[in-house]
């Protein structure tokens, strides 16, 4: 999968963000076994939980280095396009779905999936941007 | 964004910002005013807890034409930037305060802050933004 790449930035990127989901698994692990097992309390507690979060945001930062490092200038627009769509999905989404649980009570969702539900739209908007340039 | 007079693209923003803003405080009247006083039910009740979104979702098409209306380069690409950034500290911040809620039960964060939140991130990265260009 990684050797059919052929482009060394866009390589890096997607390993990093392989690596990036595994560790975040592994982190939730861990956090959530200190809690529910170790019953950790006090001060530590705040650290212990963002620790999951921390490979997300590694990703979040990779995710820009490869904007910054891809040469190629199609490549770079074209997940650009999908960002901004992928955003404005995200957006769209919880300020409907933060009325209805502000207005009609509706089961709160939970801001983890928040990551998620961004990464989604933006593959739903690379078929469109793609097709965009055919 | 600083030449309104002679950018009509800017222009354009800014009228249809005012309005998708004048929208969405006259939708938010209106469905405050139905929860209070009427207690809608049913769908009736669903319809009118969406409708204050609706205008924000406006407001995010608006974003999306002065992209693809402005013909300065330069200004998009920092339009871009900004909102990229700000995409990052938006995801940033929700992951990890959805892990501490999970977690650690920190209060939570209702998800009609997200839209808010993005917007004092965005103002945040423009100035940075420009401030690379100097």
């Amino acid at each position: 999968m990684f050797c059919s790449m052929k482009n060394p930035v866009q390589r890096r990127y997607v390993i990093r963000c392989w690596i990036g989901a595994l560790l975040v698994v592994l982190l939730t692990l861990v956090a959530a076994l200190s809690f529910r097992v170790a019953h950790l309390r006090g001060p530590l507690m705040y650290p212990m939980a963002t620790l999951p979060a921390l490979p997300i945001i590694w990703v979040l930062i990779e995710t820009g280095r490869y904007l910054a490092e891809e040469k190629d200038e199609f490549q770079r627009n074209v997940l650009v396009q999908c960002l901004l769509g992928g955003i404005g999905g995200t957006l769209a989404l919880t300020t409907v779905w933060g009325n209805l649980e502000h207005f009609a009570q509706v089961p709160h969702l939970d801001l983890i999936l928040i990551y998620a539900i961004f990464w989604f739209f933006a593959a739903l908007t690379y078929p469109v941007v793609y097709r965009r340039y055919r | 964004m600083e030449c309104v007079e002679g950018n009509p693209a800017v222009k354009r923003f800014l009228w249809r910002f005012a309005g998708a803003m004048s929208g969405y405080v006259a939708c938010l009247c209106v469905a405050i005013v139905a929860f209070v006083h009427y207690r809608p039910v049913g769908v009736l009740a669903y319809a009118l807890a969406v409708l204050p979104a609706l205008p924000i979702v406006g407001l995010l098409a608006v974003f999306g034409f002065y992209l693809a209306e402005e013909k300065d380069e330069f200004q998009r690409s920092l339009f871009v930037q900004s909102m990229l950034w700000s995409t990052g500290a938006t995801l940033a911040a929700t992951t990890v305060w959805g892990f501490l809620e999970n977690f650690v039960h920190v209060p939570h964060l209702q998800l009609i802050w997200i839209f808010p939140l993005y917007c004092i991130f965005w103002g945040i990265a423009t100035p940075l933004v420009k401030l690379r260009y100097r």
